[in-house]
């Protein structure tokens, strides 16, 4: 009989230990970077702060925000890593770096061995939390590269004793009939390539609820995997549950994770981050419930140290009971529910690509869509939801046509939206991140 | 030998006893005239077994200096 947690000590800590045990970390992980990392040491002493300051858990927050800008500034000032690092590079086992689609240059991340290793154990968190077990053969629809992805995920499965297939350098079709033929029970993938494959799998007459044996799905990548309808949509597809994760290259794993009871949220793994809510313009904490913007500190990445970092996630964090299953890290409702920096202004009109995914997702006709942003006449900015619907259920159009823009337009202070259909197949599918949001309207440009 | 725990808990004996391997790899490590079969292989049992001691709060501790 398996224990339902990984780490049944930690995971069940009572909370007043719990901090303990992260203000224990937390002055520890100070002193490192102090002592190790330029970029650290020279940021806490321009904010007046040394490591012994921190006598209780409150004391965190005279330590100084990091943001992704400084780091990017100190990898230009001195490439490739920047002052960042704390180790002798000699060490490093492993070199990753973000997608790079924001911002002036990809953040380049290394890791030691124990590192690399604890980016595993953090994955087998979420995946034992979710439900996997030695018994299971996971498959990887992942292209295996150098952004970081579920490279944690596959070396946590190998170490819970699963199987692992790697399912890199190939095909969509590919993928589905290895899928079929290894008996794969969960399949590992971002929301969208995950919709992708069952696409795949009905084009090629496979139904993956009826014919794969699986019956978990594993989703990173994305906001989408805690939004309802788009996570009802999959599980339905493929007769299996749909369990949300989320990390960060800059944080080296998951932080947070859908737990087998599905909350609606993911528990944070607090006994190696410690993760606060600040209202992105003041910095001052919000209390549970409302939403803020994550900041992160994680524990276990000496190499790099992260704290305080401003992710530009939009979290609303509530407390752990809000879950059954025992654990004691709180939970963010409903996952990561976008980013700060991705609101569109439309009209007046505030625009957040993930609710109007939550609204699209409802419609299961809806094959594939994509915001487009434009300019009409030079002055009038336009929202059109372009959308591709599935084969079989054309004649739902006309009415679905009206109903979402309904829908839209009454969730975004009555914003007329433009509501298009294109031929299924036309819009792009995507392994990694999805980019849905297309923003045609000119750039400011000044000088001659 | 250690007796506490982070949080000045008592260890078990289960914990005693992996906490004693956590110390003796570190002490392999540490060395240099070891062939590259069991340097590194030390290395990589000292990666996984700073996970345990970790996730049990019997350390925490940065191991670069000994190449973990």
């Amino acid at each position: 009989m398996y224990s339902e947690y990984w780490n049944p000590k930690n995971e069940t800590l009572p909370r007043e230990e719990l901090r303990n045990l992260q203000l224990y970390k937390l002055r520890a992980f100070c002193e490192w970077a102090y002592a190790n990392s330029p970029f650290h040491r020279r940021r806490f002493t321009a904010a007046g702060f040394r490591p012994e300051q921190l006598k209780t858990l409150d004391d965190l927050r005279r330590i100084p925000f990091m943001t992704r800008e400084e780091w990017m500034d100190s990898q230009l000032e001195k490439p490739l890593f920047g002052d960042l690092v704390a180790a002798d590079p000699n060490h490093a086992i492993r070199y990753h770096l973000t997608s790079g689609t924001s911002g002036r240059t990809p953040i380049r991340v290394l890791d030691g061995l124990k590192d690399w290793e604890w980016s595993a154990e953090l994955w087998c968190y979420g995946l034992w939390g979710f439900g996997v077990r030695p018994e299971d053969v996971m498959y990887f629809a992942f292209g295996y590269g150098s952004f970081i992805g579920f490279w944690g995920a596959h070396y946590g499965c190998e170490k819970l004793g699963a199987l692992v297939i790697p399912g890199g350098a190939q095909t969509t079709q590919g993928r589905v009939e290895q899928i079929v033929e290894m008996g794969a029970t969960t399949v590992c993938s971002t929301p969208t390539y995950a919709l992708r494959l069952w696409q795949q799998a009905a084009e090629m007459g496979i139904d993956l609820a009826k014919q794969s044996k699986v019956n978990k799905v594993i989703l990173s990548g994305e906001p989408t995997g805690s939004i309802p309808a788009a996570k009802r949509q999959l599980e339905q597809a493929w007769g299996a549950k749909c369990g949300d994760t989320a990390g960060m290259t800059e944080t080296g794993s998951i932080v947070i994770f859908e737990c087998s009871h599905q909350p609606g949220g993911t528990h944070i793994i607090e006994d190696h981050y410690i993760e606060e809510v600040i209202n992105p313009e003041t910095g001052e904490p919000v209390p549970y419930g409302e939403p803020g913007e994550r900041v992160c500190t994680a524990f276990g990445r000496g190499f790099i140290p992260l704290i305080r970092y401003r992710s530009k996630d939009m979290v609303v964090r509530v407390p752990h009971d809000t879950c059954d299953c025992g654990r004691t890290g709180d939970i963010y409702d409903g996952g990561i529910r976008g980013r700060w920096d991705d609101m569109k202004l439309i009209r007046g009109t505030n625009v957040y690509a993930r609710a109007v995914e939550a609204i699209v997702r409802e419609y299961d006709a809806i094959a594939e869509f994509q915001i487009y942003i434009w300019r009409k006449d030079h002055v009038r900015d336009e929202i059109t939801v372009r959308v591709e619907i599935k084969p079989g259920r054309e004649e739902e159009w006309p009415e679905l046509q009206k109903k979402l823009g309904t829908r839209l337009a009454s969730a975004h202070e009555g914003l007329h939206f433009n509501i298009e259909r294109v031929d299924y197949g036309t819009l792009a599918r995507f392994e990694l991140k999805a980019k849905r949001v297309v923003d045609d309207r000119p750039k400011a440009e000044y000088g001659s | 030998m250690m007796e506490k725990d982070l949080l000045n808990r008592p260890m078990t004996e289960d914990e005693r006893e992996i906490h004693a391997i956590y110390l003796a790899l570190k002490k392999l490590a540490a060395r240099d005239d070891l062939p590259p079969c069991v340097a590194r292989n030390v290395r990589k049992a000292l990666a996984c077994l700073w996970q345990v001691t970790n996730d049990l709060d019997l350390q925490f501790e940065q191991l670069y200096h000994l190449g973990v």
